[in-house]
Parts: C-alpha cells; structure tokens; sequence
C-alpha cells in the first residue's frame, strides 16, 4: 500500500516539474520507478494494488485509443494514410527486426521489439504539435494520420501475439463476435446511453468506469484478451458520443496511467546487468530510422524531403504504446531494452519537436544560397 | 463579393480545426484543441511560416467580440442583440468603468433607472461578479458596469451618469 502512495506522490511531482519545463513526462516517471522498485531502493513493490493500478493503466489507454479511433475518417482520406502509414509501418518494423535479430534476440523477441520500435507515442506528437505550434503545418495532419495508422497496427499485433496459445481462427472469430456484439449494444441503445451521459450527478463517471471495467473481466470467460475487449468496447462507444465518454475516463486514465508508469519501471529487473552499448544502438537506429521514413513520407505525401523533417521532428519519441508492448509480451531484457529505447527517443524528441522549425528553415535558406536563381518572396 | 468556404475538420486526439482563406490570399485557421485551448494561425499569402497564438476560452470570445465590432475602447465592451420575433427589439448591453467622481454613491442617488431608462445588470470589483445590484448598492471607482438598455439609453446613460 504505502508503494503506491509513494509512487503516486512521485508521479505528482514529475508531473509538476515535467510541464514546468515543457519536456515529456513519460521518460520520467519510468526512472522514477526504476530508482524506486525492485532495482533500486526496493520501496515500490509488486504487490496486488500495484498490479490492480497498472492493469486499470493499461485499460484506460487502450479503451482511449479504441475511442479515438475513427474508421470512417480512415476510410475518407485512405490514400494518404495507407500510403504514409505503409512506409512508416516498413521501414520501422524492418530496421528494428534486423536490428534486435542482429543483437541475437529471438524471432519473437525480435518482433516485440520491432513493434515498440515503431510505435510513435501519439500523446508526445499530439503534445508537441500543440505546444510548439505546429497545428497549421499541412505535416501536421499527416503526423496525425500515422499516430491513427500506428494505433491500428498496434491492434494488429496486439492479437496476433494473443493468438499464440489458441486457435487463431477462433480467437479472430471471438474478436469479431464481441466487436459486433458491442457495436449491436451501441447502436440499439444509443438513445439511453447518451441520457447517461448527459446527466450532471455521478453517474456518467460511475456507468464509464463500470462499464470499462465489467467489459474487461469478461475476457475471462470468452478467452479474449482484455486488450481486445476495451479497445472493442472504445470503437464502439466512440459511434455514440465519443467525446462524453473521454471525459468521464480522462480521470481514471490520468491517474491509472501515470502509476502504471512508475510501476512499470519499478518492475524493470536489471539484476542481469544492462546492454547499455546495445540500447544505445538500438535507439541512434530508432531515431534515424524515423528519418528515413519521415523523409519518403515526406517526399511521397508532400513532395518535399524538407516537410520529412518536420515529421520526423514528431514523430521520434516512442511513448506509452511502446511501453504497453514490453508491459504485455516481453521478457526481462526485452522490457529493459524497449524501456531504454522510450527513455531516450522521448528525450531526444522533444528537442527535434521543438527546433523542427528552426532546422528547417536553416535547410531552406542552404538550399536557397545554394540555387540563387529561386526568388526569394 | 462572396465569402470563402469555411472548412472545418475534426482532427482525432487534436480536436476541430476551421479554416478559411480571405479575398486577398490570406488564411486564418482556428483550432479549437480537446485541452480547451484555442490557437489561432494567420498565414499570410506568400509566407511558408504562419504565426500563431494560443488563447483561454475567455480571451477567444474577447478576441471574437473584437473581430465583430462590438467593442469600442479597449476597457468597454458594447454587443447589440436584435430580437427579430420582438418587432426588431434591439437591446444593448454595454460595460462602462466608473470614473472617481460616482465613487461612494449608490444606484438610487444617481437615479439610473429615471433619468436615463436603463439598469446597472452586474458589475464587476476585483474580479468578483455582484449579479443584480440591489438600489442601494454603492459604487467603486474602478468597478466596471454592465448596463442594459435601448441603444438611446445607453448613450443618455454616457450623458447623465458618466458625466457628472
């Protein structure tokens, strides 16, 4: 009990400090919890509310994603999508693949740690668009698109690595069947819950947190991942009233999540000694291998490798997906290696979101000296 | 003349963005973001970089009440609402600071109401809202009056009440 409350104190502190200084918190509270758990001072221990934290943690952010997921607006724009989503999804996953194949992980290993790899932390790129100013930018939309395709992908992954114990054509079918299951209550009972929601006592907060909550303990008894089950439940209450529901689980999920955090890193068991050298690799080769497929995206959706700068500048900062990864399906030195990575690509990321702009005016005025017969408006 | 199509996008995780281009080429985009800030981005025609601002709910609808004429001097605001269905009732409300001189009087010794029309609604001290001042209730200098009238007894009211 008192780790928790320990931890929680520590999350509010980072916090303060964190958006004082405008850097992501995300790195942060890992540290803190690496210093604090079992590698470390031993105060934050693995002990049932911690567990009961960090699983509501990961619940909440994945019951989010499936809320902010808008099928039909992927369906409007799906050239542009597809196309930077594809060469995102391509270049990461294989550059991270080669890489921790090459630094003798296993094939499943390897596959983990491509798909944290990959995954962009939508919250840092939303973040940094917001707080750097960078709405307007026509990049912008396309960092938006690919956090959406991301999540997407993550879904992907998230069930093919819960299909490795059963039948995969039967758990795809449990899949559709909850899904559609959740879409037929949305939609027939839409009216009543839209007049939950709109009531002012407390029982949209209350009918949110339960019905999150009761959807994930049927996991149990269909055999569905719990993962599964709250994405499915946040698609399909996002066709009711999206926005009501976010701000009924914002509480739980801010609160949840920052302690799953903390948890997280206190559960990080360096006792086998760290390949710092290789995480170090690993994320030069994360940071550089967004370059690449920021400049192709940029180059294929904006027809300029300069507007690749920008995304990139956005896009490097692996975050909670990454995390939430190592969480469900790594072994001891995979959630070390992927927590190594998420550390520094956040660091590093911040800095590329903030001076994007700045570097790329200096790319454009090189480029301007460089051919002097380009006007200058 | 006709007004440029005003686009509005909802932009997940971010929130809704409007956009438009003036007759001369500029765009104005608005972002309304889900932490309940807006941002406001001018980019004028010919530029790659836009400018931008980032506002409070409260200093949007300032800026609003700026864009759409309703305010005259920086510290008073003026709106007008026509009420079609009322045979074109126009009322106007109006914030008036009050100079040294009314200071320590109350409503009934000025005699708002008979001399002018009009009724002192809210006024504002330090920030507090005093909501349906009672005639009794003593003004402030520095305390900002919200009056509500016809339009001619806001300006009797700038004569008979502010003058003195």
């Amino acid at each position: 009990m008192e780790g928790i409350v320990l931890a929680l104190f520590v999350c509010l502190i980072l916090a303060l400090v964190t958006k004082y200084l405008s850097v992501p918190p995300i790195p942060f509270y890992i540290m803190a919890g690496v210093l604090l758990g079992r590698s470390g001072l031993g105060l934050v221990t693995e002990d049932p509310i911690c567990t009961f934290f960090s699983d509501m943690g990961l619940i909440f952010l994945l019951f989010f994603m499936g809320l902010g997921l808008k099928l039909e607006r992927i369906a409007a724009n799906r050239t542009a999508v597809l196309t930077s989503g594809i060469i995102d999804l391509n270049v990461n996953m294989l550059i991270g693949f080669v890489a921790a194949s090459l630094f003798g992980f296993t094939l499943v290993e390897s596959a983990v740690i491509a798909a944290a790899f990959y995954i962009s932390s939508t919250a840092m790129a939303v973040t940094s668009l917001i707080e750097n100013r960078k709405l307007m930018l026509r990049e912008a939309e396309t960092v938006i698109w690919l956090m959406m395709f991301e999540d997407l992908v993550l879904i992907v992954f998230l069930a093919l690595v819960s299909a490795a114990n059963q039948n995969p054509l039967l758990l795809f079918l449990k899949i559709v069947g909850v899904l559609a299951l959740l879409y037929a209550l949305a939609h027939w009972g839409k009216e009543f819950l839209i007049s939950i929601l709109d009531r002012d006592d407390e029982l949209p907060i209350l009918f949110t947190f339960a019905a999150v909550l009761t959807t994930a303990s049927f996991s149990m008894f269909l055999e569905v991942p719990k993962t599964m089950m709250v994405i499915a439940l946040g698609a399909a209450f996002a066709t009711t009233d999206p926005d009501a529901f976010e701000e009924h689980a914002r509480p739980f999920k801010d609160v949840f999540l920052v302690t799953f955090f903390v948890i997280f890193g206190a559960t990080i068991d360096l006792s086998g000694g760290v390949n710092l050298l290789m995480i170090l690799v690993i994320s030069l080769l994360a940071v550089l291998s967004k370059f690449v497929s920021g400049t192709i995206t940029g180059l294929v959706i904006h027809g300029s490798a300069i507007s690749g700068i920008e995304i990139w500048g956005n896009t490097i900062g692996r975050g909670e997906f990454s995390i939430a990864l190592a969480y469900l399906c790594g072994s001891p030195i995979v959630v070390t290696t992927i927590a190594g990575v998420v550390i520094l690509t956040s660091i590093v990321g911040s800095f590329t979101a903030k001076y994007s702009t700045g570097l790329r005016r200096g790319l454009l005025h090189m480029g301007r000296r460089k051919s002097p017969t380009r006007h200058l408006h | 003349m006709s007004l440029m199509a005003l686009r509005s996008l909802n932009l997940p995780g971010v929130g809704t963005k409007y956009e438009f281009e003036t007759d001369k080429g500029d765009t104005v985009a608005i972002f309304f973001t889900k932490s309940g800030t807006i941002q406001m981005y001018t980019l004028q025609n010919g530029c790659k970089a836009p400018s931008a601002a980032e506002m409070t709910p409260v200093e949007a609808r300032r800026l609003g009440n700026i864009l759409t004429g309703a305010i005259i001097e920086a510290d008073q605001e003026r709106v007008e609402i026509a009420f079609s269905a009322l045979a074109d009732l126009r009322i106007t409300i109006h914030t008036f600071i009050i100079p040294k001189p009314i200071g320590g009087k109350t409503i009934e010794d000025l005699q708002i109401r008979a001399k002018t029309g009009s009724t002192v609604i809210a006024v504002c001290r330090h920030d507090q809202n005093i909501i349906n001042p009672p005639p009794t209730f003593v003004f402030e200098a520095g305390d900002a009056a919200l009056v509500i009238g016809e339009s001619d007894q806001i300006k009797m009211f700038e004569r008979e009440i502010m003058v003195t």
